[in-house]
């Protein structure tokens, strides 16, 4: 196991030191000027070499990129504007802030989305899928796989607008959503948020429904299910014991790449509810050219992506006996 | 204030659901929507007078009705790019930074709608010598920071002299081009001071290059906002300014959020601009103008006490607020000073009547749909906006008439000219508003016998773009607003011959000895009505040249929530004011 860890934790290494170096070349590829961004109305080609200067973009690229790394490991001076102590991933001229402060500012409220919703959409997703393949034919199973079908086929921006109208602003039964620290007031951080979670649960559990009855489905006809009730044991025993566990493989592996793309940000549903979360800082930081603070929300999301995937390999070890990590 | 990347994406944010807009519109609620509509028409000049000694006594006057404490909160979509005074430019950042800025002059908003120029923290509104080349200003006594510390004239000093540092890029540049020997100082830092700021006991004086009747207006403008020189931390001072005002910045969390709580140093009697009736401001960003309307609209816990200072009336819910009376009640309307335009590349079309051609054959109408409706803008046909001081109404190009274009007319034009096939390549911003507008303007150009080139420019590097002297671009969509209420802010900087250059704001490259010489005689008469009135004869001299062709003027609505009162136009910072409102009981 710990072998496999360690494999594992340096090939996501070298991953992040990819995707980071094709971010910043990429990023000096489109036509667009961050120094001009930041240099207003009045911008004469003297105050925009300035502004190039105090950016720090008036080397060549690569240097750029060594300074940006070395930063990581040993921290970075920016001159007036202050220390950036390690780990630096640079400093948000757009948000005069060290990148790192500002996406750990934001991350409480992405987590807080992100793990609430999973938690809503797993449960009631892998919970209608399993109703839907114990009865399959039936009307239950015909009410989970329409009604996923419809959920799958709107939008957040569509149902969150039409949830705010109706729930929020003509009803009153729930509060404009907001986000209070979990450790400030728990009762606020759940009611601030519970809009957000039940309209991003919505869209995802339909496919966590279908997912999780075709698994389900195919796995209640395998050999080895079969063989375990032809041996006597009890429905309930073959279903959460084998049938339930060999077919939570696959969903297990899409859950994990699903929480992860919604802690690099769920921009959309951050948007409709108005919420400051790593989703918004995103759109913000490619809206300004903040370079900086794309590199920065873009290695969270690769890192996210990455480390989850190796829980999710390592998970499956814990729920399949047939795979063995090597 | 001079056109910003950021009021540019206001507009074209604004803009954005056009479409929307116009079937809301163009529905069964057209009649009502047209009767409600705010009209440019309509709109009165706002002459901001300068005021007297006694105007610029303290206290600010009260507001009948208004009480003191609560909080007021705000719904915005953009935090502040900027807070150092001397980074500030927008309209918007001043407004915002009012309660906890001051400057050596200021607007005073009464309570009949009227705006008068006064001293801040001087005593008066300045005193000009030599025809305008000097100004004298003496500071109030008991004007203290934040920490209890007195203003002192080191700080006054100091406030003028950094602007001069290399990290400022930002805010406005006329102390820096005007100050005798401002062309070579660099700021401060290195302990040397400029010679023609001169400081003798309370009173600072400022010696300039040339004669500015109007000096003490530009020194009104948030840019010129005074700065601790103790607190002075150069680059840094931009997230966390010290306060003079009322009210100092209780917390800051970039990007969310910023809270105003009372400066208990502040003495009300030096100010005659501040009311400072609520105990907390708390600025809320990041909602988009659908989300923010939505809550205005539904007025519910603590937005009935929100107002917002970017955010305006989305477009697709301005059928629905201005048809319905009760919510109108909660909308603030304002004509504002900005122009939209298109200027006109006159090194590339020389000919006058090819240039009057595109003027005849403009869509106007067109545009105005696509931009959101005659709720949202209405149809320019000058450079000054009608609440611009020095505004003269006229219309040299039958726009009133024929809004949608005359191809008829700009046919025959260019069929004069011998230009009939003329190839016009026009340059605007990447949105999806400007791509619709462009596509209007081709189609109705190619009508009138031009052949049309549209070039998208990305928008981070258009004004760049379009601001270089060889840009190959013969229209390009631009604005302006005045930086301060007359027409030398419009006029001088973008149709003066002395400001054609890379990256400066003559667009059209307009260089007539005769307009020139116009702007230069408008700027020297000290007389605020012969000023103006010159400033209107400016306007129209340069539109029978017709080296741009004015396309609207915004119309901004502000909503707000049913507890918040007072709510004000202030027209010398050009945005809602503030320090006005109150919080109701």
């Amino acid at each position: 196991m710990l072998r496999f860890l360690v494999r594992r934790i340096l090939g996501a290494l070298v991953i992040l030191l990819v995707i980071s170096a094709v971010t910043f070349w990429l990023f000096y590829a489109i036509p667009r000027d961050p120094a001009m961004m930041s240099c207003g109305k009045n911008c004469t080609p003297d105050m925009l070499k300035q502004v190039r200067h105090n950016l720090g973009i008036d080397h060549p690229v690569p240097v750029q990129y060594w300074y940006w790394l070395k930063g990581i490991f040993v921290g970075r001076s920016y001159g007036d504007f202050g220390d950036c102590a390690a780990p630096c991933l640079g400093y948000s001229f757009a948000n005069r802030e060290p990148v790192l402060g500002t996406i750990m500012n934001r991350l409480p409220l992405t987590l807080s989305l992100a793990f609430g919703s999973a938690v809503v959409f797993v449960i009631f997703g892998v919970g209608a899928g399993m109703i839907a393949a114990v009865k399959q034919g039936k009307w239950q199973d015909k009410l989970a796989s329409s009604g996923s079908l419809v959920a799958s086929s709107l939008q957040i921006y569509f149902v969150g607008y039409i949830a705010m109208y109706f729930l929020v602003a003509k009803l009153g039964i729930l509060d404009n959503p907001s986000y209070t620290p979990l450790t400030d007031n728990p009762a606020e951080w759940a009611s601030g948020l519970l809009l957000p979670w039940l309209v991003l649960a919505l869209i995802w559990t339909a496919n966590y429904t279908r997912m999780s009855r075709s698994q389900l489905v195919e796995t209640l006809s395998e050999d080895y299910v079969r063989t375990a009730r032809a041996k006597g044991l009890s429905r309930r025993t073959v279903f959460f014991r084998f049938a339930w566990r060999g077919a939570m493989g696959p969903i297990v592996t899409i859950f994990g790449i699903d929480l992860a793309t919604l802690i690099g940000g769920a921009i959309i549903t951050e948007s409709v509810f108005s919420l400051q979360g790593v989703g918004r800082l995103a759109l913000k930081a490619v809206d300004q050219s903040d370079l900086p603070m794309v590199l920065g929300v873009t290695l969270l999301s690769a890192g996210a992506i990455v480390v989850f995937n190796i829980i999710v390999d390592a998970v499956y070890a814990l729920i399949d006996p047939r795979i063995r990590l090597a | 204030m001079s056109f910003s990347r950021r009021n540019f994406l206001i507009a074209t944010g604004v803009a954005a659901a056009s479409t929307t807009v116009l079937s809301a519109c163009s529905s069964d609620d057209k009649g009502a929507t047209d009767k409600n509509v705010p009209s440019v028409g309509k709109a009165k000049t706002m002459n901001i007078p300068v005021g007297t000694k006694a105007d610029s006594t303290g206290p600010a006057p009260e507001v009948a009705g208004a009480v003191k404490g609560g909080t007021l909160y705000s719904l915005d979509q953009f935090d502040m790019d900027h807070m150092d005074p001397a980074q500030i430019y927008v309209a918007t950042e001043g407004a915002i930074t009012r309660p906890i800025l001051r400057g050596l002059t200021g607007y005073k908003v009464d309570d009949k709608g009227g705006c008068t120029l006064v001293g801040d923290v001087a005593t008066d509104a300045g005193t000009m010598k030599n025809g305008g080349k000097t100004w004298s200003f003496t500071i109030k006594d008991g004007i203290k920071w934040e920490d209890g510390s007195d203003l002192s004239m080191d700080d006054v000093r100091h406030t003028f002299e950094r602007l001069f540092a290399s990290f400022v890029t930002e805010g406005p540049r006329y102390v820096q081009q005007w100050l005798v020997g401002g062309d070579k100082y660099k700021g401060p830092y290195d302990g040397k001071h400029i010679d023609s700021l001169e400081v003798s006991g309370n009173t600072i004086t400022f010696n300039l290059t040339e004669p500015r009747a109007d000096f003490n207006y530009t020194l009104a403008m948030p840019g010129y906002g005074l700065v601790n020189k103790k607190q002075d931390t150069k680059e840094k001072y931009d997230k966390r300014p010290f306060a003079l005002g009322p009210y100092r910045i209780g917390s800051r969390d970039i990007g969310k959020s910023l809270t105003y709580v009372r400066n208990d140093h502040w003495d009300p009697k030096t100010d005659p601009i501040r009311n400072a009736y609520p105990d907390k401001y708390v600025f809320q960003f990041g909602f988009e103008l659908v989300a923010s309307t939505d809550r205005y609209i539904a007025d519910k816990g603590n937005d009935q006490y929100a107002m917002s200072i970017f955010n305006e009336v989305a477009p697709e819910r301005v059928a629905q607020v201005m048809t319905n009376a009760t919510l109108k009640k909660r909308v603030l309307t304002q004509v504002d000073t900005v122009c939209y335009y298109w200027p006109i590349n006159t090194t590339r079309i020389k000919d006058v009547k090819i240039r009057q051609a595109i003027n005849y054959a403009w869509p106007h109408q067109q545009i105005q749909t696509i931009n959101g409706g005659p709720a949202t803008n209405e149809i320019a046909t000058t450079l000054l906006s009608p609440v611009t001081p020095g505004y003269e109404k006229f219309d040299l190009y039958g726009v009133d008439k024929k809004p949608g274009g005359d191809p008829v007319k700009a046919k025959a034009l260019l069929k004069e000219a011998n230009a009939i096939g003329h190839k016009l390549v026009i340059a605007y911003q990447q949105s999806d508003t400007q791509v619709k507008v462009a596509v209007a303007i081709k189609n109705a150009l190619e009508a009138a016998g031009f052949q049309v080139v549209n070039k998208q420019v990305d928008k981070s590097t258009f004004y760049s773009q379009i601001g270089k002297l060889d840009n190959g671009f013969d229209l390009m969509a631009a604005g302006w607003s005045p930086d301060w209420p007359n027409g030398y802010s419009v006029f001088y900087p973008c149709w003066d011959g002395k400001n054609i250059g890379d990256g400066r704001s003559n667009y059209a490259q307009l260089n007539d000895p005769s307009i020139n010489k116009a702007i230069e005689a408008a700027s020297k008469i000290a007389d605020v009505e012969q000023a103006n009135k010159a400033w209107g004869a400016v306007d129209r001299q340069i539109m029978e040249l017709a080296p741009v062709v004015p396309d609207y003027n915004k119309i901004r609505n502000w909503m707000y929530g049913s507890k918040v009162g007072n709510v004000v136009y202030d027209p010398g910072n050009t945005c809602v004011a503030l320090c006005k409102m109150y919080a109701k009981k």
